[in-house]
């Protein structure tokens, strides 16, 4: 227990607050509570300790020693990975704690990579990175399930997202589509659902929350060929999954910060609709779809998968439940597919619908009390307007107007909540 | 009983994890010791690999190869079946998108681009590891050996086997690359 909350019942004994038998009670309490629990430092440490010698082994044997044989090299190669599964390996088999098994993944992990890398250096082989990327997320991905460690699962994560960039982005002879990154991410969700119905509000799945979510939005790149706008419907499509997701009833409890699902989703879905306000955006969608089949399938199955999440949201808590956010991509897409060659009608209507999303983040905000989602419904409408400051030819007059009537809205909506909850907690 | 299937399943991954990187060293040694070896005339650029360090890029003098044949695109893998002209170098002698019927040894390229006479091509073994400190002086000792003249002389050995290929060493001026920096 900490020395602070020690002080703390010290000072409640000697002002009177509590006496000192209940002092005594509370710090017992405590002190047991505290006994089961495994020493998350600890393991924080641990892992940490692992993950700096794992990487810095692998960056000693990057040097490419030239003064050793090759027979050297190679046992050098498997001496780091052996170690590795030792340390796994007695984790496993004497039941050790989360600390050993979480630390001794992690080095396991970089060992891997390390004597497949030293070998790929001895022989020059020419595999390209996300080869090499893909070999190494193959052989430490079955780790996650016999160590349960929360660290692999976050580096696997990692280098599963790399390895779709690098062969889908980055690759600049020949583009891949990453198929296999969908695989990595179906091995790894079994692992996130099972922490996840043991304790949702925990700190493992706060960070999975935030970093499956990334992970997505950064590998759907590697899945957008040349079609640059539907680049943008995939991801709008996207965002409209992951907020949907974020809003799932699982994650009610959850605090709206440890929610990287509905805070990716929202922000995301926001910034590019706002692209779509602009004028500009819309001459450059074909008049004629002729896309790419594969983009085309992708968009599809994501949108499969997205409405389907959304029906099951509708079916378990009705239709009344379902804001505007969890919409927008339908309302976006029919606009996209049906109006884009109307003219001036999908501008507008795509400046209705960030409008309408910013005066429903307001409202959310202002029924929750929850000062952040409210401002941020105020952003939205002020970016918004900020962005037709540029290309429309509205007179000087009234976008001073606007902007007026905006500030004030800024502080009359606080203003009001304010006094709000002041009421209330009287 | 939980932990001894979790154990076994432990000691099935870790065998798995030998496992690969042996069978890339079996490969490789195989090639080396009962490959044939040529010498394919090349220039080295200097970049890195973030996991694998300092590695020169090779550029090939055979890099590509006249053909009217328009059905090659960007990215088909190829076979190119070589030969050895009379300085001792490797030359092509043909390219097919379809295993030949013919004795000549091939490696496996990918098609980089199409000219209406022309298919350039990427050979497979287009990256030589050096010591990091070593790397950017070999791209400067080739440039060194260029103004001399004796560009000639720059040239990688290639062991082939089968239509796999293990890069063995770069030679600059009759000297292993490393040996010519120092």
């Amino acid at each position: 227990m900490s020395s602070k909350f020690n002080k703390e019942l010290q000072i409640l004994v000697r002002d009177n607050v509590i006496s000192p038998e209940i002092s005594s009670k509370i710090e017992k309490y405590y002190a047991n509570k505290a006994e089961g629990k495994p020493n998350s430092l600890f393991m924080i440490f641990g892992v940490f300790g692992a993950l700096l010698i794992g990487s810095g082994i692998i960056l000693m044997l990057a040097h490419n020693w030239d003064d050793f044989s090759r027979l050297t090299k190679t046992i050098l190669a498997f001496v780091p990975l052996v170690i590795g599964q030792a340390m796994a390996g007695f984790s496993i088999l004497k039941n050790k704690s989360n600390t050993w098994k979480e630390a001794s993944g992690t080095f396991l992990f970089f060992s891997v990579g390390a004597s497949i890398s030293l070998v790929s250096q001895i022989y020059n082989i020419p595999g390209e990175l996300g080869s090499f990327l893909l070999t190494w997320v193959v052989l430490c991905l079955p780790l996650i399930y016999l160590l349960r460690s929360h660290a692999v699962t976050l580096l696997v994560i990692v280098t599963s997202t790399y390895y779709a960039v690098q062969v889908g982005v980055w690759d600049y002879r020949c583009h891949a589509t990453p198929w296999l990154y969908l695989i990595f991410l179906l091995g790894v969700i079994p692992h996130y659902w099972n922490i996840l119905k043991r304790n949702v509000s925990g700190n493992a799945v706060t960070i999975f929350n935030w970093i499956l979510p990334i992970s997505v939005v950064v590998a759907l790149s590697a899945f957008v060929g040349n079609g640059d706008v539907l680049g943008f419907v995939m991801y709008i499509i996207m965002f409209g999954l992951l907020y949907n997701i974020g809003r799932l009833s699982i994650f009610k409890e959850l605090r709206t910060l440890r929610n990287g699902f509905l805070i990716i989703g929202s922000l995301g879905s926001v910034i590019c609709l706002m692209i779509f306000t602009f004028r500009w955006i819309w001459e450059d969608v074909p008049d004629q779809f002729n896309y790419d089949a594969q983009e085309v399938y992708t968009t599809i199955v994501l949108a499969i998968v997205t409405l389907s999440v959304l029906g099951y949201a509708t079916f378990k808590k009705g239709i009344r439940s379902i804001n505007l956010f969890q919409i927008a991509f339908i309302i976006f897409g029919l606009v996209y597919f049906l109006l884009s060659s109307t003219g001036i009608i999908p501008i507008i209507l795509m400046n209705l619908l960030v409008f309408a999303l910013g005066m429903s983040a307001i409202r959310i905000g202002a029924n929750k009390f929850n000062f952040g989602i409210l401002n941020f419904g105020l952003l939205i409408i002020s970016i918004l307007i900020i962005c037709r400051f540029f290309d429309t030819g509205m007179s000087f007059v009234i976008r001073g107007i606007l902007f007026v009537l905006v500030g004030a809205g800024f502080f009359l909506t606080n203003y009001i909540m304010l006094k709000k909850q002041k009421v209330k907690k009287q | 009983m939980k932990t001894t299937y979790i154990f076994i399943g432990f000691i099935a991954l870790a065998l798995v994890q030998i496992f690969a990187p042996l069978k890339m060293i079996y490969d490789n040694e195989d090639i080396l010791t009962s490959g044939t070896v040529y010498k394919f005339k090349t220039r080295p650029i200097d970049p890195t690999d973030p996991f694998r360090g300092k590695y020169v890029t090779l550029q090939f003098q055979i890099n590509s190869f006249a053909t009217s044949d328009s059905t090659y695109v960007k990215g088909d893998k190829i076979r190119v079946y070589i030969e050895n002209d009379e300085d001792g170098f490797a030359k092509i002698y043909q390219i097919s998108k379809e295993p030949l019927d013919i004795k000549n040894d091939y490696v496996k390229a990918q098609v980089t681009y199409v000219y209406p006479d022309r298919v350039t091509f990427e050979l497979p073994f287009n990256r030589f590891y050096m010591e990091e400190t070593k790397a950017y002086d070999a791209e400067k000792a080739y440039a060194k050996a260029n103004r001399d003249g004796v560009i000639d002389n720059v040239y990688a050995l290639v062991y082939i086997k089968n239509g796999q290929s293990v890069l063995d060493n770069l030679i600059i001026d009759n000297m292993p690359i490393q040996e010519y920096v120092e």
